[in-house]
């Protein structure tokens, strides 16, 4: 019943993007509906159910030109039973190299939130290894998501080179709690309305392009926040004194790079992109179990990287929309804590993923992705998935 | 907070910096860079780059303002993109 009611909606919103998506041909309409649709499959040998088609999703994004200066962007996203506004974000131009925005938009910090998660652009079936992933409970969206704040961003020439910018204020992370309530020393980002204290998240990203054809950007990113609230606190049990997370902040760094190159020799263009991601939070005692607390280094790690090569000029239509790709993303959880991947000793490790994949493009925003997906752990278990999607923008 | 305070004086100042370094202007060969070369460069930085006739001039308008706030373009290239796009569509 649950999907019928997601079906019908999808019709609808289509729709509507119809209509609007031909209004705008004419007139003074200043409205354009886009977006993308996708749907899914995994094949797992070792699994009791070896072939699942596991995934399908909606995404129509509204654009409304208000006027010169005045903008606003959303887009809905529907995918796997869930429905949710993935950002609503009004846009007002105070010069050229200068644009404020407020609402709830994804956040600017890393390039692969805004620039490389949306469905039409991601090549790969699957996002990257990261930190909202299986490997660590529920979703904190340390990476990329979406955040309910202001930001100003635009960008610069810088002779022959360039840079663009983009800082923000924002409601802050907040502290995980467990199923009894507890702070467990992880981190949820994209803390939409639920905000537990008045210090608000500063952060931005820094774009630099050396290059004056643009092939080069390279970003560095940085956010800080007080994740806990005086109203969450801990009882020592070796005195029973209580003490609270107060001024618990949390402060994660990421540097992103992408390269696209177009190379006429080889008749192909190449693209080399990738994210390195770190977190780390105030030292703070948890509750272990019911008799015992403990401490540890809260610091985490995340990145990928990825290549692919597509033979764009060559003459064959079937290989000239083909494009190779190969990535390689690792997530480090804090080594003592008693959440993330743990080897057989009990310590926490890396988990890794290497993705051997390819994207034949129906046109510029279509295609059909499949990927062999090979995830290790530090307690030595692997988990190896084929993956398909098909893409289709609109 | 010290920490975060430190880090926005830091960008500040770079950015003050290279503004100052740098007179915020684009070299001649820059400002002389066609649409059409902007276009190719700037689209496939992220996605494919799409067709001009994918869109009309007025849906043209919408989108520049959409790719000039996610990829933080200069309102200069986005000008000339959107300018481009209008004309080949």
């Amino acid at each position: 019943m649950r999907t019928l009611k997601f079906m019908m909606l999808g019709l609808l919103l289509s729709g509507f993007a119809t209509v609007y998506a031909q209004d705008a041909t004419t007139g003074a309409t200043k409205i354009v509906v886009s977006g993308a649709g996708c749907f899914g499959a995994v094949y797992n040998a070792d699994e009791d159910i070896k072939v699942n088609f596991n995934h399908y999703g909606f995404s129509p994004v509204f654009l409304w030109k208000l006027s010169d200066k005045l903008f606003f962007e959303s887009e809905i996203e529907i995918q796997d039973g869930n429905m949710e506004l993935e950002y609503g974000k009004i846009s007002y131009s105070l010069n050229k190299y200068m644009t404020f925005g407020c609402g709830r938009m994804l956040s600017p910090f890393g390039a692969y939130g805004e620039r490389w998660e949306p469905m039409f652009v991601e090549r790969f079936p699957n996002s990257p290894l990261r930190a909202d992933d299986e490997q660590l409970p529920d979703d904190t969206h340390l990476a990329w998501g979406a955040m309910m704040g202001l930001d100003v961003r635009g960008g610069i020439p810088l002779g022959s080179a360039k840079m663009n910018y983009a800082l923000f204020i924002s409601n802050g992370p907040l502290l995980y709690k467990d199923e009894n309530g507890r702070p467990t020393g992880l981190i949820q980002y994209e803390n939409l309305l639920d905000e537990n204290n008045t210090n608000k998240e500063l952060g931005g990203r820094i774009g630099i392009l050396p290059f004056s054809n643009s092939s080069l950007e390279i970003g560095f990113s940085g956010k800080h926040g007080i994740a806990g609230s005086a109203s969450d606190s801990i009882m020592n049990l070796t005195d029973s004194s209580y003490s609270n997370y107060a001024k618990i902040g949390a402060t994660a760094t990421a540097v992103d790079f992408n390269y696209v190159k177009s190379i006429p020799e080889l008749s192909s263009v190449i693209t080399v992109r990738g994210q390195y991601t770190s977190l780390t939070v105030d030292k703070a005692d948890y509750y272990l179990n019911d008799s015992t607390n403990y401490s540890f280094d809260n610091s985490q790690q995340n990145y990928f990287a990825q290549f692919s090569i597509r033979p764009a000029m060559v003459k064959s239509k079937l290989f000239k929309n083909l494009e190779f790709l190969v990535r390689y993303g690792s997530l480090t959880a804090p080594k003592d804590a008693a959440w993330g991947a743990k080897d057989l000793n009990g310590a926490g490790g890396a988990v890794t993923r290497l993705d051997l994949g390819l994207c034949y493009w129906f046109s510029w925003r279509s295609g059909l992705r499949v990927a062999y997906e090979m995830t290790s752990r530090p307690d030595g278990t692997k988990t190896n998935e084929l993956l398909a999607k098909f893409v289709t923008g609109f | 907070m010290k920490k975060i305070l430190t880090i926005i004086a830091i960008t500040c100042i770079t950015i003050k910096g290279m503004l100052l370094i740098n007179g915020c202007a684009a070299t001649s060969e820059i400002q002389a860079k066609s649409g059409a070369q902007l276009w190719g460069e700037n689209c496939l930085r992220c996605h494919n780059a799409p067709s001009p006739a994918d869109y009309s001039d007025a849906q043209w308008a919408t989108i520049g303002n959409h790719m000039k706030v996610r990829a933080s373009l200069t309102s200069d290239e986005i000008t000339k993109v959107i300018e481009f796009l209008q004309s080949a569509n």
